[in-house]
């Protein structure tokens, strides 16, 4: 698949597009929760993937993990200028859990939200900062760290302990 | 650290969520490639995030991979066949600019063609008529020449009936050349003598006529008369003083010293 798209093959951008985009776009909408604004971010995403994957390197980590960092940064860099332009101040910690949550309160009804619910609603709020800031937000452990006054050591066991929870809720959510 | 360290140490989850550093992800990237138990709970938890994430992704614009696609630069082809028929449009495309270029100058050579034949077809025609124009000079200037010389044998005729000097004397027909006449022209003081022979039939082929001038009774050569001279109609003759009339005989070709008198066919006095 990546020597597919690294010769630019139109299969290799419909495979990318069709197992990623869902994903990706969840991350991108829970950054800036525009739809619109979600969409001209994926858009950009993809076209940034297209055209920078000669960067990506197999040997520094996975492809989704690459990927999920470009969305991450065009989201971000999104609402950033977007808040320079309305001069807003700089959205902190609990902004972005507030937003998260909130988020996920105001899905509407055309997808899966009983059973995201099922999952969210099984988190310990700890284990819900630490997705938000380390999955949407794109934190490095050190700045969790610093976020959430906790030790390095504690951040990685919680994320840990977040993803298994996750885990553990999605697999039952799926047996449900 | 052996799997299972490493597995419950969480930087799995910080190295999918790429939030490790770089440390770390160096280190988990040489783990993964000997270890098959760090691969498969690596792509657990990708599996995880993306399928929580993409729950949480409300639905997209059915239009945007359309759209998104129509921004990329596609280089390799779906399929062989794809790439068999772009070939071919390009070839067929190259081919139908070849076939054009050889149609132009075919058309451009015919085009050529029609017109050197016209060009040929009208110079020949101005030749022919150039031809023509050339005969009808040539001859116009044969006519002019005549016309001219004609024009001049009358001036000298005009010249000599309009002399007072001239006295013109009829010669009138008997035998063969009854009912005929002929006139002479002679200049008193010079003795010149003309003869005009316009009114005089041809004679037979072998014979020619000669005329006489009657001196003191004798019978004197004064000429042979040229009926196919087309220079003039007076022919000069010899020059005679004292000529009380003139004879002209029907002798053989190139004259006679005598005349042959029952040949004589005009006869007239001075």
């Amino acid at each position: 698949m990546i020597i597919l798209i690294r010769e630019k093959n139109q299969k290799a951008f419909s495979y990318l597009y069709d197992n990623y985009s869902k994903a990706l776009f969840g991350v991108i909408n829970s950054v800036i929760n525009d739809i619109e604004e979600a969409e001209d971010v994926l858009q950009k995403t993809f076209l940034k993937i297209w055209n920078n994957f000669d960067s990506y390197d197999t040997a520094k980590g996975r492809l989704y993990t690459w990927m999920l960092n470009i969305a991450r940064n065009l989201a971000i860099d999104s609402t950033r200028s977007k808040h320079e332009k309305i001069k807003s101040k700089i959205h902190s910690t609990s902004d972005n859990v507030y937003k998260f949550e909130n988020i996920l309160r105001t899905e509407d009804n055309t997808h899966d939200t009983i059973g995201l619910n099922t999952i969210l609603n099984g988190l310990k709020e700890d284990h819900k900062s630490i997705i938000d800031l380390a999955y949407f937000e794109g934190y490095t452990q050190e700045e969790i760290s610093k976020k959430l006054n906790l030790p390095l050591g504690t951040v990685k066991t919680k994320v840990r302990q977040a993803l298994l929870k996750l885990r553990e809720l999605a697999k039952k959510e799926i047996i449900n | 650290m052996n799997s299972k360290e490493v597995i419950s140490s969480g930087l799995l989850e910080s190295y999918v969520l790429g939030i490790s550093t770089k440390e770390e992800t160096a280190l988990i990237n040489t783990l993964c490639k000997e270890n098959s138990e760090l691969l498969k709970e690596i792509e657990s938890i990708e599996e995880t995030l993306i399928d929580f994430s993409s729950k949480l992704s409300p639905p997209i614009n059915t239009d945007l991979k359309e759209k998104i696609s129509t921004q990329l630069n596609f280089i390799a082809e779906d399929s062989p066949i794809a790439k068999v028929i772009s070939i071919k449009n390009e070839t067929e495309g190259r081919l139908s600019i070849y076939k054009l270029g050889i149609a132009a100058s075919l058309l451009l050579f015919l085009t050529s063609l029609m017109y050197n034949v016209q060009l040929n077809h009208k110079l020949s025609k101005v030749n022919l008529e150039l031809a023509q124009l050339n005969e009808t000079k040539s001859y116009l200037a044969d006519e002019l020449k005549i016309q001219q010389a004609s024009l001049k044998s009358m001036d000298t005729e005009l010249e000599i009936l309009s002399n007072p000097k001239v006295k013109t004397i009829a010669l009138n027909g008997m035998n063969s050349l009854d009912k005929k006449t002929a006139m002479i022209h002679m200049n008193m003081e010079t003795h010149d003598v003309y003869f005009n022979a316009s009114s005089l039939p041809n004679s037979p082929t072998d014979k020619q006529y000669q005329l006489w001038a009657i001196v003191d009774g004798k019978p004197i050569d004064a000429g042979m008369i040229d009926m196919h001279s087309t220079a003039s109609v007076f022919q000069k003759m010899k020059s005679v003083s004292g000529a009380q009339a003139f004879a002209v005989t029907i002798e053989n070709m190139g004259g006679s010293p005598v005349p042959t008198m029952k040949t004589m066919c005009l006869l007239g006095n001075v």
